[in-house]
């Protein structure tokens, strides 16, 4: 039998493997301490809402990131795995964004991310259930922020209302506000100049955002090293983040 | 059986009678929706029109859309700033508010005119900077008091001046057509 040629097929995760991407993320997971600081930071940042002690119990957490930790082995001589966090991946082949029937789960051909529609969203949980990274959540009712919490909204993200499904989106707005002031000053976004909350927060400076598409940024230097990995990688949703362990 | 129900419509009265709450309907449906049109109750009866005839900038007095995302609106003490010099101020009714809200030192409470849902992210500058004017979006306001919205502010009317603007330019059509560019 002829062995199966993903690029003469026309395969889109073959040709997907070559794009570049835009904005992309390192995590180090060797220096992730848990400290939970890029969950709060995102939280404030993108007006998540706290969902209380009932829902949460229900698995219904608002959370765009969250910190992971598996047990390995069997019990009594468990292993704990380094800390994860897992965010949206912002894969370049989205499992989320065919599956939406109204189209609210789509690429951005512009900034090259996965975007969250939310005027589109009808709530049909389709893109949450087929997300391998498990990192899209829903709304289940319109939370309450009483006062004064309701002061610290972020005025340039949207106030999600219930029955709509979201996830992490690169601080979208913190993007979109150095673009702006880029091109107001007739330049490029220069790497470094902006990062994400979660990012911004982090102590151990294990969270890194930059360009993707420029060779001398500080996510490609660190990309280079062999420890590098990406999650799931054998799905070929060519994720935008990539992992360090055990360097 | 429904004869003798509605048989009273065939006389004479039924008929003026339903010939009034016909009307009465009508003009409650017109009256409500010419509530949906109408501007909003503004502290101070603004005439747009006067200033800017007096040749002063829209950017004068919203100088934020030139800058960022919000144009913004006059505080007191930018309105004091000219009308203090002016005798008007002293024995006009309609500015009465003003000079109640300087010497009380509180802010004019203005109600915005032209607004965009929530789930719109709407930045002035760069439309500045694309050449857009003023008057593109809000009207000309040498024809109005209180300003008012020429049109409806939806997604339709939007993406027809973006596409317009990027006819020979594919890169900026991708960017001013992504969902990502207004809604986040």
């Amino acid at each position: 039998m002829k062995p199966i040629d993903l690029n003469e097929m026309g395969a889109i995760g073959a040709i997907a493997q070559e794009a570049e991407g835009k904005w992309g993320m390192v995590i180090d997971q060797d220096l992730c301490t848990g400290c939970q600081a890029c969950v709060a930071a995102c939280s404030m940042e993108n007006n998540i809402a706290f969902v209380g002690e009932e829902d949460a119990s229900y698995g219904r957490s608002l959370q765009w990131i969250r910190i992971e930790r598996f047990w390995e082995g069997e019990y009594p001589e468990v292993k704990m795995t380094p800390f994860q966090p897992m965010l949206c991946q912002h894969c370049h082949n989205a499992p989320c964004e065919p599956v939406c029937p109204v189209f609210a789960a789509v690429h951005s051909p512009a900034e090259d991310l996965n975007l969250q529609v939310y005027n589109r969203c009808v709530g049909t949980r389709y893109c949450a259930n087929n997300c391998p990274y498990q990192v899209r959540v829903f709304n289940w009712r319109d939370y309450e922020r009483p006062e004064p919490l309701n002061n610290q909204f972020n005025p340039d993200v949207t106030v999600r209302r219930r029955g709509i499904m979201e996830k992490c989106t690169f601080c979208l707005q913190r993007i979109h506000r150095a673009e702006d002031l880029a091109k107001a000053e007739g330049r490029e976004v220069r790497d470094g100049e902006f990062t994400t909350a979660c990012a911004q927060a982090c102590p151990a400076d294990a969270i890194i955002f930059g360009r993707l598409d420029d060779p001398e940024s500080r996510v490609n230097q660190l990309s280079k090293p062999d420890r590098g990995y990406q999650m799931l990688e054998e799905l070929g949703t060519v994720p935008r983040i990539t992992y360090f362990k055990e360097g | 059986m429904i004869k003798n129900i509605f048989g009273w419509l065939f006389s004479p009265l039924g008929r003026i009678a339903l010939l009034i709450g016909g009307l009465t309907v009508l003009s409650l449906a017109v009256w409500g929706i010419s509530l949906t049109q109408a501007s909003p109750e503004q502290p101070i009866q603004f005439p747009h029109n006067r200033h800017v005839n007096f040749g002063i900038q829209c950017l004068y007095c919203h100088p934020g859309a030139s800058r960022g995302p919000v144009a913004g609106l006059p505080t007191q003490t930018k309105c004091w700033g000219c009308h203090q010099q002016m005798q008007i101020t002293e024995t006009s009714e309609l500015l009465k508010p003003l000079v109640q809200a300087v010497e009380n030192n509180e802010p004019i409470q203005w109600v915005p005119v032209a607004i965009v849902p929530d789930f719109v992210q709407f930045n002035h500058r760069p439309h500045i900077a694309a050449g857009v004017n003023c008057e593109d979006c809000h009207g000309d306001m040498t024809q109005v008091t209180i300003a008012e919205n020429p049109q409806v502010f939806n997604m339709g009317w939007c993406l027809n001046c973006h596409k317009e603007h990027s006819v020979d330019n594919p890169e900026l059509r991708t960017k001013l057509l992504d969902c990502g560019t207004c809604h986040y």
